[in-house]
């Protein structure tokens, strides 16, 4: 479980990325979701012993942040936002490498490199060196990783960011695989809806919502999402489009108007609190 | 305060990081001898084999030295581009762990440099048993003073182009201006000790003192010493680990 207490974080150039924020992140798997700049990364950073708060604490299992580094560090992998391999090291080495600075003995590290690398399919690339693997077994190498480290809870910052549909299957596939506890972040909305059981969402440095899928988009209960490709006065633009959110019932007579009616998704978190609304 | 290190991590990332990578890169490697390897050729041709131990002295030296401040951008690369210093930072190691890791990595990155010098220098009958291990500890020193120093440079930047740009400046200022491939006693006295802020400097000079080549300059011994234990301390304090 994570306990996060006040956390702020101000950046030397000014940018308070994260305000006071106070949760508890008690579900198995949850994946943290927002915008560029919501403060996610920073969040992610914080708790995994990375990063100093500017003021704040947070709990890892009853471990705090600031003064149980060494301990949190024995039971917490964290797998950074754009990591990327090491181009002329191959994935069993990478593994090793990991696990070794985790504390294993070469000979358990070996074994749990071997048990991981076949878990995301990535055995017969074994001694392939990384600049020749693909986007997608690059980031499953990652993966693999933290599934070798055994640790009790893992954090993947943004994990198929760039990545094809179908390399983010694989890596979905493999991610699943994890049986530590997880906390994700994303801004792919059925990334999160698929690998976490609750979900919070962040913008400007704060938590908007959080709870099942269900749950944050309950303010939208009822509704549907109404999109226009001309301007509407008070509607929300977002990109070419201006969307507008209506009861159900009335749904029909704007489809009658020429109007598109979609059905409410967790991207209207992000169109409701992070665009800014069309004057 | 006990010093514990992961010998197990050291180790390898010396092997997979430093050993292993020859064979898979090796232009890296021919890079890192082209500099000594030309001097050693332009030494001997000029001097008509005059100042020939010199350039294979210094051969060491360079070669080491290279190695070490090239570091400086190694290291960058991995914390900037790769963020394989972030993932490190969150497992059991520590900034001293990390750092002697990648001084290992870059000392068994050497040894082919380190065996062409070994055998010019066998043939040429430099070496006595003694001499050999001045030699290794003088390598030694400069490997973690420099390496250091490179730490130093690589937690200060925020852009890696900065850093190879900054890399190639100091390699010249640290690693070809001092009397490394020429007797340290062509210097002016104060311009020797102004150069002594490289620790190739004091390397050198001690290493032409126990080949014999030069008086031994005591003071140069205590120079590299106090250099190679103020910039590791400076280094560890300067490698950005857990960020504030």
């Amino acid at each position: 479980m994570i306990e996060i207490f006040g956390l702020n974080k101000i950046y030397e150039n000014r940018v308070e990325a994260l305000k006071k924020i106070t949760a508890r992140i008690s579900k198995k798997r949850t994946a943290i979701i927002g915008r560029n700049g919501a403060g996610k990364t920073t969040l992610i950073r914080i708790l995994s012993t990375q990063l100093m708060p500017t003021s704040g604490y947070a709990l890892i299992n009853g471990l705090n942040i600031l003064k149980d580094e060494d301990e949190i560090r024995k039971k917490v992998s964290c797998i950074p936002q754009e990591a990327r391999p090491v181009g002329l090291l191959t994935p069993y080495e990478h593994i090793l490498i990991y696990l070794t600075a985790r504390g294993y003995s070469f000979k358990n590290a070996s074994e749990e490199a071997r048990k991981a690398l076949k878990q995301v399919n990535l055995w017969e690339n074994r001694n392939t060196p990384a600049d020749e693997l693909s986007g997608g077994m690059k980031r499953k190498l990652f993966v693999a990783m933290a599934l070798a480290s055994n640790a009790e809870l893992v954090f993947l910052d943004e994990p198929t960011t760039g990545l094809d549909p179908l390399s983010r299957l694989e890596v979905w596939t493999a991610i699943k695989g994890l049986s530590s506890e997880l906390v994700l972040t994303t801004h792919y909305m059925e990334e999160a809806q698929s690998l976490a059981e609750e979900l919070i969402f962040m913008e400007s440095g704060t938590i908007i919502k959080q709870g099942t899928a269900e749950e944050v988009l309950s303010e939208f209960g009822g509704k549907v999402r109404i999109e226009s490709r001309k301007p509407e006065e008070g509607w929300k633009r977002v990109g070419g489009l201006y969307i507008n959110y209506v009861d159900a019932d009335s749904a029909q007579e704007y489809i009658k108007l020429g109007y598109d009616v979609k059905q409410i998704t967790l991207e209207d978190l992000f169109f409701k609190y992070g665009v800014e609304i069309e004057s | 305060m006990v010093l514990k290190l992961n010998l197990r991590f050291i180790f390898a990332m010396g092997l997979y990081y430093g050993l292993y990578t020859i064979t898979r890169g090796f232009s890296y490697v021919i890079a890192s001898m082209s500099l000594p390897l030309t001097m050693l050729f332009l030494i001997g041709i000029i001097s008509r084999g005059y100042l020939l131990k010199y350039a294979v002295i210094g051969g060491f030296i360079s070669l080491i030295s290279t190695n070490a401040l090239s570091s400086a951008g190694d290291a960058s690369f991995l914390r900037l581009e790769l963020k394989f210093q972030d993932l490190m930072v969150t497992t059991r190691i520590t900034r001293i762990d990390y750092m002697l890791g990648l001084m290992l990595s870059y000392l068994f990155f050497s040894l082919p440099g380190i065996i062409i010098y070994a055998i010019i220098g066998v043939v040429l009958n430099l070496f006595t048993a003694f001499r050999a291990l001045a030699l290794f500890l003088v390598m030694l020193s400069l490997l973690f003073s420099e390496t250091s120093l490179a730490f130093m440079i690589a937690g200060m930047m925020k852009h890696i182009r900065n850093v190879w740009g900054i890399v190639s400046i100091l390699s010249i200022i640290l690693s070809v201006i001092p009397p490394i491939f020429y007797p340290y006693t062509y210097l002016p006295r104060y311009v020797l000790y102004v150069l002594s802020i490289s620790p190739a400097t004091p390397g050198s000079v001690i290493a032409q003192g126990v080949f014999g080549m030069q008086p031994l300059n005591y003071t140069m011994l205590i120079v590299l010493i106090a250099e190679t234990v103020i910039y590791f301390v400076l280094g560890m304090n300067f490698i950005k680990w857990r960020e504030d």
